[in-house]
């Protein structure tokens, strides 16, 4: 028998109830750590704070049960919930797509065998290495209206330069840029996966006569899609919780322009001290980003291709 | 190679975690000494002067260690609520003017009158006027003052002779204020860019307009703390915040605002010697004085319908659930007293009157001022609540932001609707 | 046209082709370079400027006089050396956890079947999406209430027990690679850990570099962890040296930037290198075609 087709039968012989018991088994004690971390560190707390958001508590006095009014106070009474929806919405629905295609961009770029690769990667890296807030206060810096980087290099092409954090309308894409200026993250996952998709793929390819943009569409992307699905649900997931930058440029201003929602919990919790609201709020935030990625899990199915998934 | 290189990194990682292994536990009693720690929100060089006076304090106390926890700036609050919440704050902890009806309020402190009456009583004469108020609540002395600054306008007296103007004195108004800021404020290039601004104010409404509000006779809450309308969009409140607006808007002698989140506002004109003057507090003081494009020169703010000024402070409590409360009385009172202020006196104003008379600093002619203006001190809007972070410091960022970013505001409205929210926020509050 | 001189023809014009695709492609990455590195430049330059120069108008771009003893005082203004080692032991620590936990378990998601699969990688994904700042108490209270507060174990531990995004990340690339070595393998016996540190791993060394390189950065960027978890100074890591620079209404530029700077080199050292992992023969070798 050939190789495969010994390994076809193996398969099929898995299939079998003893041998696919003892498959079960081995999946659940290789994964016994992250299950006993789930209790441990994740599903305790989730269900104390699903707990701590039905009450009033401010974390130093004793809590107290107020069943819903959390929820209602949140869906009627709160115009801050629904800015802060509105502007964590807007800012991922720019951001995500800019981040997905400008770190594929770079990816396919930095591919391309040039020299001096590896400086070029570790440019482009650079700026995501640096700690948060020193990266956050440097753009303020850089933002600065009157003496600032960005407005200088403005005015040597005779543009006068917008206030940025300091105008409503200009805070926000503000932070954008600035946070592009950290794609060289999600570059660094496109590479890694660049560099596995076989080369042998290429030369057949070209053998066959195809060029370089069929080769990109017909083997590239196809490849590429379980990684610009893993970046998709994570920089959904991610940037629904941007708070470093808002945090410690603009504190939300001005006018709540920039007002993102994990901004506002974190300032229910530890400047109103509403411990038990600040708790509603971040289960109705997971709720949402939980449905947000159903949808795109469910709809992987459909375009994401696995060259050694099982069916 | 590879083996060598793995083999390596094991042997490393393995030394390193029992080096680190050793220091992992919390402080243990060495022998008959007690711990106690302090927290502070210092940072870098501003620890110095604790350093010095616990080491002080150490000397003539040798049962006593203190540690010092330092974090700087927001998220000290962050990590002392944490350390409140699961019972392990430090034994003395550092609070800001601010928080402390807030903290008092929700217990994180112990009252002190019995301390200051008691085994190591405390003279609480000693204090110069108007920093001991910020530490009461409800009546009660609950922390002790650490330092503090009214508000001063700085004025750099170089461009003040290039142009020609007066240097201002002590009681000056706010006329006088306007007319000398639009004699300073100059266009030098001819390129319709202003070059020299009058004075630069701060985007913060507490280190903006709350004195303002104050100069006019006005105030941003009823002294029961249950009323915000009526106070916030009362005529002199109103007069005071339109005043202010315009000297942006209107006057133009203050540059516009480069950050709204900075406390300290991210202006940058002072310092570079392109502002004849400065309305703030004195914690950019020494570097001033080194800067090359300053002479420094420092004068009460001015005087509206009244004379009217505002303390910023920090100071000491106890934490509620300490294991030595003496023994953190006994620190408290030598930090915040006359020992320790003798350290402060070469890093801050002193609390201690005599000690700040001793140093010379009560007639020097810039930290007097100073000194000063602590006798037309009014008390800070936010201590007749301890709800004023949620209800009225959101509404009144809100109307400062829009004064000063729609000119076309109309600032009655403006005040009336932050009052309104205000008041929306607090009797809310106030039924839970 | 002959069949021969088209074919020429064809392989010129391909050539010339691909040299402005070169010329493109240096001409984009440098271009990219050169933008990404500018805030970086205006970082140095101000890293060396006298602290009244930084917010100076019209702005410099070069210190003058340049200021090399910034960064000799912005790393004793507090103890670097103590908090860049104290860094480095929970960043490996970090690095071993995941590496060894999250390789296991996204070995299973990849490539064993059970019952409840799906419902529990659904379940990994939706713990990505809960807040931090929620758990945060709780966790901090469970620790406390174990001793662990003020030290390093609250850092290191929950890395042993895998981490939903790496434990993702892994899954992901495990599923891009061709079942016939495992399945060659398992005709000849091995079982599931063997195929995976005998077969998995030495072909994983993309994914694996990447783990180690994040986890690196966010261990070593960490600074709420460090915040809540460490009280005595000489515990303290980078980020919270980093922080003093920046008080409640200060910032001390010149002495951040600096200090920013020199605690980014062990990141990009490890970055640069590791990279160079990738480009060794990443291919998926051992395929006899």
């Amino acid at each position: 028998m050939t190789l495969t087709g010994r390994a076809k039968a193996l398969r099929r012989a898995r299939r079998s109830t003893s041998l696919a018991r003892r498959e079960a088994l081995t999946f659940y004690l290789l994964i016994s750590p992250w299950l006993i971390g789930l209790l441990l560190f994740v599903l305790g707390p989730m269900v104390a704070s699903l707990v701590v958001s039905f009450t009033r508590w401010d974390l130093l006095s004793p809590a107290t049960f107020i069943g819903l009014q959390n929820y209602e106070k949140m869906l009627t009474r709160d115009p801050l919930f629904w800015q802060s929806l509105k502007v964590t919405a807007i800012y991922t629905c720019v951001y995500v797509p800019m981040e997905l295609a400008g770190g594929l961009v770079l990816a396919l770029l930095l591919n391309q065998r040039l020299r001096f690769e590896g400086v070029f990667r570790t440019i482009y890296y650079l700026p995501s290495v640096l700690p948060g807030v020193a990266f956050v206060v440097l753009w303020i810096w850089i933002l600065h209206p009157d003496v600032g980087l960005l407005n200088t290099l403005l005015s040597y092409v005779g543009i006068q330069g917008p206030r940025w954090l300091a105008d409503p309308g200009w805070a926000l894409p503000a932070l954008l840029m600035m946070s592009l200026w950290g794609l060289g993250r999600s570059m660094v996952i496109y590479l890694a996966s660049l560099q596995g998709i076989p080369r042998h793929l290429y030369e057949a390819a070209s053998i066959d006569g195809a060029n370089s943009w069929q080769s990109f569409w017909k083997i590239t992307i196809p490849l590429l899609t379980p990684t610009i699905f893993f970046n998709l649900v994570l920089s959904i997931i991610s940037t629904f919780q941007t708070f470093t930058s808002a945090y410690v440029a603009t504190d939300g201003g001005p006018l709540d322009s920039t007002l993102f929602y994990v901004l506002y919990l974190f300032r229910q919790a530890f400047q109103y001290f509403n411990m038990g609201y600040a708790s509603a709020l971040a289960w109705v935030l997971f709720l949402i980003i939980l449905a947000l990625t159903l949808l795109i899990v469910r709809s992987s199915g459909r375009w994401v291709f696995y060259e050694g998934e099982r069916r | 190679m590879k083996r060598f290189a793995l083999t390596t990194t094991l042997v490393i990682l393995a030394v390193l975690l029992l080096t680190a292994c050793g220091s992992g536990t919390e402080p243990q009693a060495e022998g008959t000494k007690m711990i106690l720690r302090a927290g502070t929100g210092d940072s870098g060089e501003g620890l110095e002067p604790h350093q010095q006076i616990i080491a002080a304090f150490e000397d003539e106390n040798p049962d006593i260690l203190v540690q010092l926890e330092a974090v700087a700036g927001r998220d000290y609050y962050t990590r002392l609520l944490t350390q409140i919440a699961a019972k392990d704050a430090p034994d003395i902890m550092q609070i800001g003017d601010d928080a402390v009806p807030m903290f008092v309020d929700k217990g994180a402190f112990l009252p002190l009158d019995d301390y200051i009456d008691g085994d190591y009583p405390l003279d609480t004469s000693i204090y110069l006027p108007g920093v001991l108020e910020p530490g009461q609540w409800e009546g009660k002395q609950w922390l002790l003052p650490k330092d503090f600054t009214p508000l001063g306008v700085y004025y750099n007296k170089i461009i003040f002779d290039v142009y020609g103007v007066d240097y201002p004195t002590d009681g000056w108004t706010w006329q006088d204020m306007l007319e000398t800021a639009q004699a300073l404020t100059k266009d030098t290039d001819g390129d319709g860019k202003t070059d020299i601004w009058g004075i630069q104010l701060t985007a913060n409404w507490t280190t903006g307009f709350e004195y303002w509000v104050a100069a006019a006779g006005g105030s941003l809450i009823s002294e029961d703390g249950t009323e915000f309308v009526g106070y916030m969009d009362s005529p002199q409140t109103i007069e005071a915040v339109q005043f202010f607006a315009d000297l942006y808007n209107t006057y133009k002698v203050a540059p516009p605002p480069a950050d709204f989140s900075l406390w300290a506002g991210g202006n940058a004109e002072f310092d570079n010697g392109q502002a004849a003057m400065r309305l703030f507090g004195r914690w950019p003081q020494a570097s001033y004085l080194e800067n090359p494009s300053i002479e420094l020169g420092v004068v009460g703010v001015p005087v509206g319908d009244t004379r009217a000024n505002i303390l910023f402070w920090g100071g000491f409590g106890i934490f509620e659930g300490t294991k030595h409360p003496e023994a953190a009385w006994r620190f408290l009172s030598y930090y915040t007293g006359e020992e320790g202020s003798q350290v402060w006196k070469d890093w801050a104003i002193p609390p201690v009157a005599s000690v700040a008379d001793e140093a010379g600093l009560t007639t020097d002619p810039i930290e007097g001022v100073w000194i000063n203006e602590l006798n037309y001190l009014v008390p800070r809007a936010y201590v007749f609540t301890p709800y004023w972070n949620e209800t009225a410091d959101p509404a009144l960022r809100k109307a400062l932001e829009t004064v000063l970013i729609e000119p076309e505001a109309n600032i009655t409205e403006v005040m009336q609707t932050a009052a309104q929210e205000a008041q929306t926020a607090l009797e809310e509050k106030l039924a839970e | 046209m002959s069949a021969a001189a088209g074919r020429q023809a064809a392989r010129r014009s391909h050539r010339g082709r691909k040299r402005l695709r070169t010329v493109t492609s240096y001409a984009l990455a440098v271009g990219g370079a050169v933008l990404f590195l500018l805030p970086l430049f205006w970082m140095v330059s101000s890293s060396l400027k006298p602290e009244y120069q930084v917010l100076q108008y019209p702005p410099r771009w070069l210190p003058d006089p340049i200021r090399w003893a910034n960064y000799a005082e912005a790393l004793t203004y507090v103890p670097f050396g103590r908090y860049t080692l104290n860094t480095l032991f929970i960043a490996s620590m970090t690095i071993f956890g995941h590496l060894l936990s999250c390789t296991v378990v996204a070995y299973a998601f990849a490539r064993l079947r059970a019952p409840g699969k799906e419902f529990l990688f659904l379940v990994l994904l939706a713990t990505l999406m809960l807040p931090y700042p929620v758990t945060m108490i709780p966790i901090y209270i469970g620790f406390k209430t174990v001793g662990w507060v003020n030290s390093f174990l609250p850092l290191i531990v929950p890395a042993f027990f895998g981490s939903a995004f790496y434990i993702f990340l892994m899954r992901q690339f495990f599923l891009t690679l061709p079942l016939e070595l495992e399945d060659a393998a398992r005709v000849d016996g091995a079982n599931t850990l063997q195929i995976i540190w005998h077969v998995i791993l030495p072909i994983s060394k993309p994914a694996l570099a990447t783990v180690a390189i994040f986890t690196f950065q966010a261990s070593w960027n960490d600074f709420l962890g460090p915040l809540i978890y460490l009280h005595d100074q000489t515990k303290y890591t980078v980020s919270l040296g980093l922080s003093f620079f920046r008080s409640s209404y200060d910032v001390q530029w010149a002495y951040l930037m600096a200090a920013s700077l020199v605690t980014m080199l062990p990141v990009i050292i490890l970055f640069f290198f590791a990279q160079r992992l990738f480009i060794e023969g990443i291919t998926l070798t051992g395929i006899k075609t």
